[in-house]
């Protein structure tokens, strides 16, 4: 890992003799954070592929003796009762996930594009109050909302957490949408106005197409946040078979206290879905965060 | 959905008048039928508890949720709130908790944003990485941690004992004087990346022209970076503190999963508590109304917050 960070210095020395201090700090820095970063990472994965035996010597392995995938098949096997709780886990978090994911989405690029566009009385009031969403910890609405849901008979249901969840990537996706709409010329829509399009058709076929990068960035924004919520997770739901991953997991190894190796391999495939899908998409992520929320 | 009139789309940015505001809202009818949904959500989920939370504070409830036994106490919650060390307490590891993470992850990640700026091998791949905390759930974030500052067969601990800075592995998380840095530490891991990601946005805005006609003038280095880049960069900064603040003043996952508040309250934050008072020790009332403190504290902070939006959008408006 860090021979990337050193390769890039070397790279640089040859383009220019002049030795910059500012420069040479920076690098410096940058290795410190790569470490700082990746080493509990990468203890975590050479922690998932010991026995439960060689995790617990002291001093500790730094690489283990016998390398063992035992922890990921025994998550990953459908025969196993630790396996089929693991399983049902990851299909509920990524049903929740995927359902909050579209909902948000279409409830977010009217909103965003009303903000933009239209200058309605009270435009300004709501869309902070749409904004100000962000300010307030789940812990403010857990109580009165587990009533609500109770009431409406939302409780032990997957609908509970979609419906809250929603509530959470709004904000943002509201934001970085508007940000986006802003930017695109009113003229474009006007010309297809004159070529007889209607608002509606303007906006599904002009506006639309060009939003696309920041209607990936608000739907890998909500994904992650539904991927990773715990808190009303752990509050609505009590049913063993509908627990999402991160309730599950720590459900499942507050009773197995010891079985550390199985601990990192379930956090290590906790992660997998929610990184491979940023790192595939972040540059969309990064650059609707510049022209959304920086130049705004 | 309905086709808006087309003198209200020609007037797209005009200004909101203070006479006949029926008829205004009635011309822009449609237009609300594009926020409406947004609106409604936000409705059921948090104007609806808001108001519940400020209800419930004023009454001592029953374990249980039986709520239909609730007496009418008037401030006595609040009473018993502020009068109570542990309440404190628990503020003052918050501040330190909200403040420390917040400044060193935004110091972290401006610094990182700064050094990734130049173009070099194996950037986006360094920047990529870098990212992964934040991205990772803070569940899983919080076992790795643990796991690292376990206090038998802990890294840390094992690596400060082989090279004899400690007899022992040290306790770091069952200790009432390192309970807080040690997590703070993990917060920082997880949350300097956002910081980062908004500065590297913000230094992409900043004129290349600017930077080069300093560095002809003779600016040194930091002077470019504290007479140009840092004056560009202020809106952006105070934006990201804020967020930042807000969420750490929120967090509630690290804390309850490494410690769950403990070794004696030591690194109990107010939402931790606030949720143990209600799903643990099912002091509703109490709760509520420490969540309405919460509130009034997070109004103060969110006024701040939509200044500085708004104080972007005025700048703006006047280029």
């Amino acid at each position: 890992m860090s021979t990337i960070a050193e390769t890039a210095p070397r790279a640089q020395t040859r383009r220019r003799m002049r030795v910059d201090g500012w420069r040479w700090a920076g690098r410096i820095f940058l290795v410190f954070m790569l470490l700082y970063t990746a080493l509990p990472m990468i203890w975590m994965l050479i922690t998932s592929i010991k026995s439960g035996f060689a995790a617990t010597q002291f001093p500790p392995q730094w690489w283990p003796d016998e390398p063992t995938l035992a922890s990921y098949q025994k998550l990953l096997d459908p025969q196993n009762s630790v396996g089929q709780d693991f399983l049902r886990f990851f299909w509920n978090s990524l049903f929740v996930s995927t359902v909050t994911t579209i909902l948000s989405v279409i409830v977010a690029v009217p909103a965003a594009y009303a903000f933009s566009r239209f200058s309605f009385p009270g435009r300004n009031f709501l869309f902070f109050a749409v904004l100000l969403r962000n300010m307030f910890p789940a812990v403010i609405f857990l109580v009165p909302l587990f009533i609500l849901m109770r009431a409406i008979g939302l409780i032990n249901t997957h609908g509970s957490l979609i419906l809250t969840y929603l509530t959470f990537g709004l904000p943002l996706a509201i934001w970085l949408l508007k940000g986006f709409y802003d930017n695109i010329p009113v003229q474009l829509e006007q010309a297809a106005r004159i070529d007889g399009a209607t608002r509606f058709q303007a906006f599904i076929m002009i506006v639309m197409p060009l939003s696309t990068p920041g209607i990936i960035a608000t739907a890998i924004y909500s994904f992650i946040g539904a991927w990773n919520e715990y808190i009303y997770a752990y509050t609505f739901l009590s049913k063993n078979e509908q627990l999402t991953l991160p309730v599950g997991i720590q459900r499942f190894f507050s009773e197995n206290t010891t079985d550390f190796p199985g601990l990192m391999a379930a956090s290590f495939m906790m992660s997998v879905p929610v990184v491979v899908l940023f790192l595939v998409l972040q540059r969309y992520f990064v650059r609707a965060l510049t022209e959304g929320a920086v130049k705004h | 959905m309905t086709i808006v009139t087309g003198k209200a789309e020609a007037r797209r940015k005009l200004q909101p008048g203070r006479s006949g505001a029926l008829r205004k809202i009635w011309a822009h009818r449609a237009d609300y039928a594009y926020v409406l949904p947004a609106i409604a959500v936000m409705l059921i989920v948090i104007a609806y508890p808001i108001y519940y939370t400020v209800e419930l504070s004023f009454f001592k409830t029953p374990p249980g949720l039986q709520l239909r036994d609730k007496t009418f106490i008037g401030f006595d919650n609040y009473t018993t709130i502020l009068t109570s060390q542990v309440f404190w307490k628990v503020t003052w590891n918050t501040l330190i908790w909200t403040l420390g993470s917040t400044f060193i992850s935004f110091v972290l990640g401006f610094a990182t944003a700064l050094a990734l700026h130049r173009d070099f091998i194996g950037r986006g791949v360094l920047r990529a990485i870098l990212i992964i905390p934040w991205v990772i759930s803070a569940v899983a974030a919080s076992y790795i941690w643990k796991w690292i500052y376990h206090s038998d067969f802990g890294i840390i601990g094992a690596v400060l004992v082989g090279l004899g800075l400690a007899d022992q592995p040290p306790n770091f998380i069952d200790n009432v004087s390192t309970v807080l840095p040690s997590l703070i530490v993990v917060n920082i891991w997880r949350e300097f990346p956002f910081a980062m990601i908004m500065m590297m946005a913000g230094l992409q805005t900043v004129p290349d022209q600017l930077l080069r006609a300093a560095k002809v003038d003779g600016a040194n280095a930091w002077q470019r970076f504290w007479h140009v880049t840092f004056p560009h960069l202020r809106n952006v900064s105070v934006v990201t503190m804020l967020l930042l603040a807000v969420a750490n003043f929120n967090s509630f996952i690290i804390p309850w999963i490494m410690t769950g508040g403990g070794p004696s309250n030591a690194s109990h934050i107010w939402i931790t508590h606030i949720y143990e008072l209600a799903f643990g020790r099912q002091r509703w009332g109490v709760a509520s109304a420490y969540s309405v403190l919460l509130f009034l504290t997070l109004m103060t902070l969110g006024y701040f917050y939509v200044r500085a939006l708004s104080g972007n959008e005025r700048k703006e408006g006047s280029a």
